[in-house]
This record gives structure tokens, C-alpha cells and sequence, in this order.
């Protein structure tokens, strides 16, 4: 009996489903192996009867809490797919301002939305925040073949395969000229490994869409700033566009 | 020495890329790297060094070391890698680092995926022309080989120096028109070298021959934990260092769950969870303590095992560390200042050219297949696997080894052989941990499974006999204890008095309750058993507390008696010191002990303690041996 797999989301942009949509040639084999019986994005049917669900976005309304409780109830496996539904994706930084203030700033003064259930924002939370979560596929957007190896591992029974080391280690391994020898802000040495140190292979700053590892070495990397003159707000700026989520931990635990 | 005129070089380079695999160091960005060359053109012999070491070559970053068939019960099938190759432009420094990793994967256990490789590269050295900033290969003396490589060449400008290494190196040649250097030119190549070597000196003040010394001395400095306050952990230093081979080995299977492979890809002691264990434990949990472990094992592990210091001042560590902690010359000089005399040891980076003179066939991690003949289930964690090899032949191990026991597509894991050595079967007890263990645990007779091994020192029978002995086991250490405590009943007449001390957390996880049973009706033996607490709804005629207490109520001469103590990490100390109080003498208290493993052949670099392997100085050891060994018992 092929494991049957349904696909849901809440707020996100659909960017890592499309990724999975876009497996191409890959997709019918993972039809094989697997059953998917609900994916907005390639499929008009939807059933209620699957083994593994996979959750993109991030929490935002009782009205989504109440629907990924059900789906938990329904699944054996609870996937979180991508920085939304793994962290709170770049949306969680609302979270720094109270939710009537930015809703007045997005929406303007409007009565209309005032008792409307689709409008009824709380701060936004991660999947884990809400329910129980299985695996974690990180990124902005997913690395589809990092998906492939977790679904893979949870269809053999092994454990989620998710590196917890920093990303350096494959930026190193990629033979990459380090970024903070160009005078960059980067955060490879506390973020997560398994993107193949995309972003820095081309140039760009990780900003640290797959989450921290389990134990960064923060006060290191804060003299690391400071003897490449990166001011501590820079910093600040560059870890919330992802990792909110971790600052709020941080505060939470100050107060 | 020859001479060529640069031209003639570069149409030489040309021609060797029409036929083979010509790496070579090309630009990239301000920066230089090996890379495969597309034309002559792209060669840059000005470069001051490359951002990883040619060891990329040898050990891959990725490397697939087998693939399966997983619709077959149990096929692998070993990598080939035939492909001729030829690096051009490799320093001294890096030809030296080449030689020390000659040494470490063909020393005892050769590493056939390793010399695969290395036997089809050809080697071009290239006396260096420009210095990186933090290169200090003139302080460690390998600004300079004269062996290790299959051609010399020096840039001249409009010629090319080439001194022949090995008849491989004179074939690639042949066909190019060379003349005799002059003596003048012969001078402008020795002057190129002192230069480089002279420029690469940054002021060590301690020599590489008494690293060995200091290191040993400043153990237990300040600095470390100091230094290690600035530590990322990003394992930067150990990935692009030339004398780091460590590496991980993990199992892929791909999308039509048909086909997979066995990967090794690099790993580094920094790394927070390169000494962690199924159960959670990490056994080098502390940054300091990775820290210290990477010079240590440069300066004074590998220098005891192999006879170099693993270190050839490459400089790249150095450039590299973000914080920029990891360079030696600094870190030498800062200890040196707490420590006032330093003995000689006589080593040096450089060590033989071994290469020509190997020859490895047999594959060091292909498993063997085996059936499984039995499965028992002792306790809801615990199963008891009976395997017989698919050749027929026994396993032929001694009591305490272990074999590595693998399943395509869930990795291999280290267990201990629990049966005595006789018959053609063998027993495993495997507890159900991970990703490994808990598919044995679905597996049923008939199943096929890999084994390599039996790997590692196991106990000394003939060491043993005659002694009085006491066996102390605390939970899952009754596994490998077994093997000998079996041993010992069937041949009891050759050894003194025997007592058995077995504790677990609940009497659930009592192991072999029948074996047991016969132990207890046993007059020719002492038995006794704990558990740390009964609930209440369980029966149990035995102890209740830890196992140390059970040993004020058996008796025994400690003077007199040899202990084997097989247990949890924690379990050591405690019973070590109960022991040694009663007086027994350090010598006769034997250990097994447990370490992350991957290749279980001394090269993964995963269960040393200090610089001890685990895997094949152990998992039996004296107590004596070890005992000084800050790691060893924490
Ligand atoms: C010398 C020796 C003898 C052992 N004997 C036994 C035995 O008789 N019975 C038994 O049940 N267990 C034994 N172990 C422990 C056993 O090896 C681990 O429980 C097992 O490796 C877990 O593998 P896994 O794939 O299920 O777990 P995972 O957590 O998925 O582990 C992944 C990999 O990490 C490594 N690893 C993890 N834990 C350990 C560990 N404790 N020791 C070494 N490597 C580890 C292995 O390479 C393993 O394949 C022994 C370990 C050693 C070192
Ligand atoms: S570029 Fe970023 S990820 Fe790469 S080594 Fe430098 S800090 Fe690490
Ligand atoms: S490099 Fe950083 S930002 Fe880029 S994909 Fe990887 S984790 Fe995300
Ligand atoms: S010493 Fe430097 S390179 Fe090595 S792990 Fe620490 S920060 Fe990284
Ligand atoms: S320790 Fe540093 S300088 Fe020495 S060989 Fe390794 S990378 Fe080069
Ligand atoms: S060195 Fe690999 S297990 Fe010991």
C-alpha cells in the first residue's frame, strides 16, 4: 500500500509546494512511491484520508489553528514545509509591533474587517507552535531534494534526516571564498546546513532561512561582528528577516 | 634537472588534457582553487595557495562508496574509480600533506577506495613562486620535498625547470624536447625555493619536534578555554586543512526506493556532534575540548602513531577561521610563553614516500552478506539476532570484538559479538535505538544483513587464565560480556574463582533471563543481580540499588582477582573507584569501552579518545593503559 500524502497551506506564497510541483520528471516517481491525495497545486481533488501531511505557512487566525488541529487528528505524519510553517517565515515580523497596530497600518481604519474571521490575525506562529510537528524541511523556498530525502526517510521509518552542523561546513566543501573576507554579513557559521550553501555559492549573504542550529555559537559570532566593524543592529536586521521567532525566544527569556 | 622551454610546457599541458584528467590551480574570483583545466591557458603556477588542499582528490568531498540494489535481499556493489589523472602545480607542502595521508589510509587496515584514487593520479609539483600572507611552511620545514611527486616544475619565466620524480613521470615526457639544466639554472631554482621558504617564516618559536612536548605540558592551560570562547565550531579549520581526513558515512536511497548508495562525505572534530551516540551523549561536548583535540592531534597523536606532525604550515586554517583562532603559529607561540623548558621529539612533518611500494586489493567496506537464523525477543528494547555468514566460513572473532553490522539504505552500526567464539553461528544482542537498530528489529529469519569485521582488540584469554575473576555488567554491557563470561563457564576448569555482578535500571530490562537463571543454580560461580527500583507491580528476587553496591556482598581477594567492567559511561568511575579502594591494583581492572563509530577501521576519526582509536586499540583495554587519558573516563 503506497503511503498516502496531502499537501495543505496556510500563510505562505505556495513557493515551497510549487517546488515540489516542480520536481518535473521526479513528481511521477514520487507518485509512485508514494499516493498524493491532496495538492491545490496540481490537483482539483481533495480527500480526507491520508497518512503524511505536509504543512506550508505560517499560523495567523484561530480560524487556521482550528483547521491544522483537524488535519493533525487526521495524519500519522505532520510535515512542516518551509520557513512560514517551520519558523514564522519573513511575515513573523509583524510580530515586533502590537497586531491592531499593524493591522490599522495595512488595512487602514476599516469597520469592515472588524468582525470578519479572515481578517482575525494573532501574532503568527510556526506549525510547532500549534501542534505536534513530525519533520521539518527548512527554506525559502524548500530544497526539493532535501524533501525527497526527508519523505523518503519517514517512508523507511528512519528519522528525519536534517543536518544540525553550520552552514560553512558545505559553503567549505563548495570551495567558496567566505563572504566575510569580502567585508559581508553572513549568517552561515549559526544557521542550518543543507541548502548546499546556495546563496554564498553565488555571492549572496545567508540570511538564515533554515533556522539556527541547535547550539550557535552566538557570543562568538558577536566578536566575530565586531572585529569586522558589523554593528549590532545590522546584525539584528539580518537575523529577523528569518529567525524573528528566535529573538522573541531570546526576549521571552530576558523578561 | 630538465629544461623546457615554457611553450613547449604549455603545449605539453595541452596535450596531456586530451588525454586524461588534467587538474589543475586555475582563479577564482581573487582566490585560487584546483579545478579541472579546459586549456593550458588556465593554468596559474603564480598562485600563493589554494582554497582546499588537493586531498579533494583522494577523498572526495562526496564520495559514493557503494551502491545497492535494494530489490534484490542484499546486494552491494563496491564504487570503481578508474579514471587516470594528473594534478598539476601541487606545492611541497600539500606533496608532503599527500605523503602523511598515504600513511594514514595505507597504514594497518589500507583503504582500497583511497588508493584507488591515489594509484591512478600522477602528481606535477610546483615549487611555489608566491607566499599567502599566513603560510608559515618555512617554519615547519616543507617548503621542499625531493620525493612525492612524478614531476617537479619550476616556473622560469620563459623555460620550465622539471626534475623527474618516478619512470611515470618520465613517460608523461616523452615526445617533448628537453635539454640538461645549466648550473646557473640549477642555482635559480634552489634560489627560488630558499626564497619562498625564507618568506613563508612568521616567527614560531616553537619547533615542530617539540610541539609534541608542549602540547602534552599545557593540557590543562587557560588558553584553551579561551581561545575556544571565540570559536564559531564551523569546522572551517579541519575542512580545509591538508591533514584532516575525518569524514561521515551515511546511506542514500533514492525516489523509487530501487537503488541507493553508501556516501562519505567530510566531517571535522569541531563539529559539536561528531562524538555524539545514539543514546544523546556527546563525549566532546565542550568547544574547548574540540578545540584543543584538532591541535593536539596535529602536534601529538599522530606524531606518537605515525611519526609526523600533522601539520605542514599551509596556512589555510590560518586564513580561513573567521575569528581567527585556528592558526598554529599563534597558538604554539601563546602556549609556549606559560611553559619554560621543552624536550626534542625526532619528528618532522615530512615522512617516507610510500605510494610506488602498495599494493591493496581487498575492499575494506564492502560487507560480507549474512543470514539471520534466529531472532529472540529478550525485552521490549532488546532482541537477540543469531547470523551466520552467507560464505559458510565462521566468524572467527574473540571475546569483546564487534562487528559492523549493515543494512542497505539504513547505515551500519558497531555491535559486539555476544556469543563465544565456536560453532559457525554468531549472536548479536541489538538494542533498538536508531535508524539502523530499529529496522534489525523488523527483521526476521531468513532476512540478510552485512557484516564486516570481527574488528577491534578483544579480551586477553591467555592473560586470563588461571585468574580469579569478577565480571561487573551494568544494563546492555552484559552484551559484550557475554562473550566471555560463555567462554569462561564452558571452560571453567581453566580459570579461578568467578563472580558475576549484573545491575540494570528495572527488572523489564533484565537481559537473558534464562541464561541467568542458570548462573544463579550455579554452585562453581558467585552470582548477584540489582535493579535501581522494582515497581511495584513487577517481581523480583534479586537487589535493589546500583550496581556498586553489590559488591561489599560478594566475596573475593580485590588483591588477588581480575575485574571486567562493561557498562553505561557513567558507570565506570564508580565502580573503578569502589575497586581500587578495596585494592585492587590498577592492572587487573579491565575496561570495554563505547564511542561513536563509523568505519571501525582507524580512519573515520570518530572514536578517538585522546589519541587513542577505539575501534582498533580498543574497545578492550587495561584500565593501566588508559587511565591517564583526560577523555577517557569523564
Ligand atoms: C564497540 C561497540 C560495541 C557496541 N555493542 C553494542 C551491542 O552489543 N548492542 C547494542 O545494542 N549496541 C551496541 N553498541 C551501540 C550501537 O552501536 C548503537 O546503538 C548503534 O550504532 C545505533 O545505531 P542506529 O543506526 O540505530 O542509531 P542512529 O542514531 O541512527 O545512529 C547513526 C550512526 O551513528 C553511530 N552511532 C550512534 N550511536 C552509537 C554508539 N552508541 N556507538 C557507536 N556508534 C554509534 C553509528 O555509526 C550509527 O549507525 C556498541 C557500540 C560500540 C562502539
Ligand atoms: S560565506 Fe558564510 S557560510 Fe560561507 S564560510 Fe563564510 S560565513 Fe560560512
Ligand atoms: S544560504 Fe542561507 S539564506 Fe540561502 S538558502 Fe541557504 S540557509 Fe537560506
Ligand atoms: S577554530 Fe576557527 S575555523 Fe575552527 S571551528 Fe573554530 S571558528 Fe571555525
Ligand atoms: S593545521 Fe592549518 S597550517 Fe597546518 S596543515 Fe592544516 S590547514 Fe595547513
Ligand atoms: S576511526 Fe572510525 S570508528 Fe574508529
Amino acid at each position: 500500500m503506497k503511503t498516502k500524502v496531502a499537501f495543505f497551506d496556510f500563510g505562505g506564497c505556495e513557493g515551497c509546494q510549487l517546488q515540489i510541483a516542480n520536481l518535473e520528471e521526479d513528481v511521477l516517481e514520487l507518485i509512485d512511491i508514494v499516493k498524493i491525495v491532496s495538492f491545490r497545486e496540481i490537483m482539483k481533488e481533495h480527500s480526507d484520508d491520508y497518512d503524511i501531511a505536509v504543512i506550508e505557512g505560517s499560523i495567523m487566525r484561530p480560524m487556521d489553528e482550528e483547521r491544522l488541529k483537524k488535519i493533525r487528528k487526521n495524519a500519522k505524519i505532520l510535515i512542516a514545509l518551509g520557513a512560514c510553517a517551520c519558523l514564522g517565515g519573513v511575515q513573523r515580523m509583524i510580530n515586533q509591533w502590537p497586531v491592531e497596530e499593524s493591522k490599522e497600518t495595512v488595512y487602514g481604519n476599516s469597520e469592515k474587517i472588524k468582525d470578519n474571521p479572515y481578517f482575525d490575525n494573532f501574532h503568527t506562529k510556526a506549525v510547532d507552535e500549534v501542534v505536534k510537528v513530525d519533520a521539518y524541511v527548512p527554506g525559502c523556498p524548500i530544497d526539493r531534494n532535501e524533501f525527497v530525502r526527508i519523505l523518503i526517510a519517514i517512508i523507511q521509518g528512519k528519522k528525519p534526516p536534517l543536518p544540525d552542523y553550520p552552514l560553512c561546513v558545505e559553503c567549505k566543501k563548495k570551495e567558496n571564498i567566505c563572504l566575510f573576507e569580502e567585508g559581508k554579513l553572513c549568517l552561515g557559521p549559526i544557521t542550518r546546513a543543507g541548502c548546499n550553501a546556495i546563496c554564498p555559492s553565488y555571492g549572496s549573504e545567508c540570511e538564515g532561512c533554515r533556522g539556527f542550529i541547535s547550539h550557535p555559537e552566538e557570543r562568538a559570532y558577536k566578536e566575530v561582528l565586531e572585529k569586522y566593524s558589523i554593528s549590532v543592529e545590522e546584525l539584528l536586521h539580518k537575523k529577523s528577516i528569518f529567525n524573528y521567532r528566535y529573538i522573541e525566544k531570546k526576549r521571552d527569556k530576558n523578561e | 634537472m630538465k629544461i623546457m622551454l615554457k611553450e613547449e610546457f604549455l603545449s605539453f599541458v595541452d596535450g596531456l588534457i586530451e588525454s586524461m584528467d588534467v587538474e589543475g590551480v586555475k582563479a577564482k574570483g581573487k582566490k585560487f582553487v584546483f579545478d579541472r583545466l579546459g586549456s593550458s591557458e588556465e593554468l596559474r603556477l603564480d598562485y600563493d595557495t589554494t582554497i582546499l588542499p588537493p586531498k579533494k582528490y583522494f577523498l572526495p568531498q562526496y564520495e559514493t562508496i557503494m551502491k545497492f540494489d535494494l530489490s534484490k535481499q542484499f546486494s552491494v556493489k563496491k564504487e570503481e574509480d578508474h579514471e587516470k589523472r594528473v594534478i598539476i602545480g601541487v606545492h611541497p607542502y600539500d606533496i608532503v600533506a599527500i605523503k602523511q595521508m598515504d600513511k594514514y589510509f595505507l597504514d594497518t587496515h589500507p583503504d582500497d577506495l583511497y588508493f584507488q584514487k591515489r594509484k591512478n593520479t600522477l602528481i606535477i609539483g610546483s615549487n611555489i613562486l608566491n607566499v599567502s600572507e599566513k603560510a608559515f611552511f618555512g617554519d615547519m620545514e616543507t617548503g621542499y620535498v625531493d620525493s612525492g611527486y612524478d614531476l617537479m616544475i619550476t616556473d622560469l619565466g620563459d623555460r620550465v625547470a622539471i626534475e623527474i620524480g618516478t619512470e611515470a613521470g618520465r613517460d608523461l615526457l616523452r615526445g617533448y624536447s628537453l635539454r640538461e639544466a645549466s648550473t646557473g639554472e640549477i642555482e635559480e631554482v634552489k634560489r627560488i625555493i630558499n626564497d619562498a621558504s625564507e618568506k613563508a617564516k612568521r616567527g614560531l618559536r616553537v619547533k615542530p619536534q617539540k610541539w609534541h612536548d608542549l602540547l602534552e605540558k599545557s593540557y590543562n592551560s587557560e588558553i584553551w578555554k579561551k581561545q575556544a570562547e571565540k570559536c564559531l565550531s564551523c569546522g572551517t579549520c579541519t575542512l580545509v586543512c591538508p591533514t584532516c581526513f575525518c569524514y561521515d558515512v551515511t546511506d542514500e536511497i533514492d525516489l523509487t526506493l530501487k537503488e541507493g548508495k553508501r556516501i562519505r562525505t567530510w566531517d571535522g572534530c569541531l563539529l559539536r556532534n561528531f562524538t555524539e551516540v545514539a543514546s544523546g551523549e556527546i563525549f566532546r561536548e565542550k568547544t574547548e575540548d574540540r578545540y584543543r583535540h584538532r591541535f593536539n592531534r596535529k602536534g601529538r597523536y599522530l606524531p606518537t602513531l605515525l611519526g609526523f606532525v600533522a601539520c605542514v604550515g599551509c596556512g589555510r586554517c590560518s586564513s580561513q577561521c573567521i575569528p581567527d583562532i585556528a592558526d598554529p603559529v599563534n597558538l604554539m607561540n601563546m602556549l609556549a610563553e606559560e611553559v619554560s623548558h621543552l624536550e626534542e621529539k625526532s619528528v618532522s612533518p615530512h615522512t617516507e614516500t610510500i605510494i610506488q611500494s602498495t599494493e591493496v586489493e581487498k575492499p575494506l567496506y564492502v560487507p560480507m552478506p549474512a543470514t539471520i537464523k534466529n531472532v529472540k525477543k529478550l525485552t521490549k528494547t532488546e532482541k537477540l539476532f543469531e547470523i551466520e555468514l552467507d560464505n559458510g566460513r565462521s566468524l572467527g572473532h574473540m571475546p569483546g570484538q564487534f562487528v559492523e553490522i549493515s543494512i542497505p539504505g539504513y547505515g551500519e552500526a558497531p555491535i559486539s559479538v555476544s556469543s563465544s567464539p565456536d560453532g559457525k553461528r554468531f549472536q548479536l544482542i541489538v538494542r533498538k535505538m536508531g535508524d539502523l537498530t530499529s529496522k534489525l528489529h523488523t527483521m526476521k529469519e531468513g532476512d540478510k544483513v552485512g557484516i564486516r569485521g570481527p574488528f577491534g582488540n578483544g579480551f586477553d584469554l591467555e592473560a586470563l587464565r588461571g585468574k580469579n575473576l569478577i565480571f561487573i555488567a551494568g544494563g546492555l554491557g552484559l552484551a559484550p560480556m557475554r562473550s566471555l563470561i560463555s567462554y569462561v563457564l564452558k571452560n571453567r576448569m581453566d580459570f579461578g574463582e568467578v563472580t558475576i555482578l549484573y545491575g540494570c535500571k528495572e527488572p523489564c530490562e533484565v537481559l537473558l533471563k534464562e541464561e541467568i537463571e542458570e548462573w544463579e543454580k550455579r554452585e562453581d560461580i558467585q552470582f548477584l543481580k540489582s535493579v535501581d527500583r522494582c515497581p511495584e507491580n513487577e517481581k523480583w528476587s534479586g537487589e535493589i540499588g546500583v550496581i556498586t553496591s553489590l559488591i561489599p556482598k560478594v566475596k573475593f581477594d580485590p588483591k588477588n582477582t581480575t575485574a571486567i567492567i562493561v557498562g553505561p559511561p557513567v558507570m565506570y568511575k564508580f565502580v573503578i573507584d569502589d575497586l581500587k579502594n578495596l585494592g585492587m591494583p590498577e592492572e587487573n581492572i579491565i575496561v570495554s569501552l563505547e564511542r561513536r563509530m563509523k568505519c571501525g577501521v582507524g580512519k573515520c576519526g570518530h572514536c578517538q579518545i585522546n589519541g587513542i582509536y577505539v575501534c582498533k586499540d580498543g574497545p578492550v583495554f587495561n584500565y593501566k593503559d588508559i587511565k591517564d587519558l583526560p577523555e577517557a573516563f569523564t
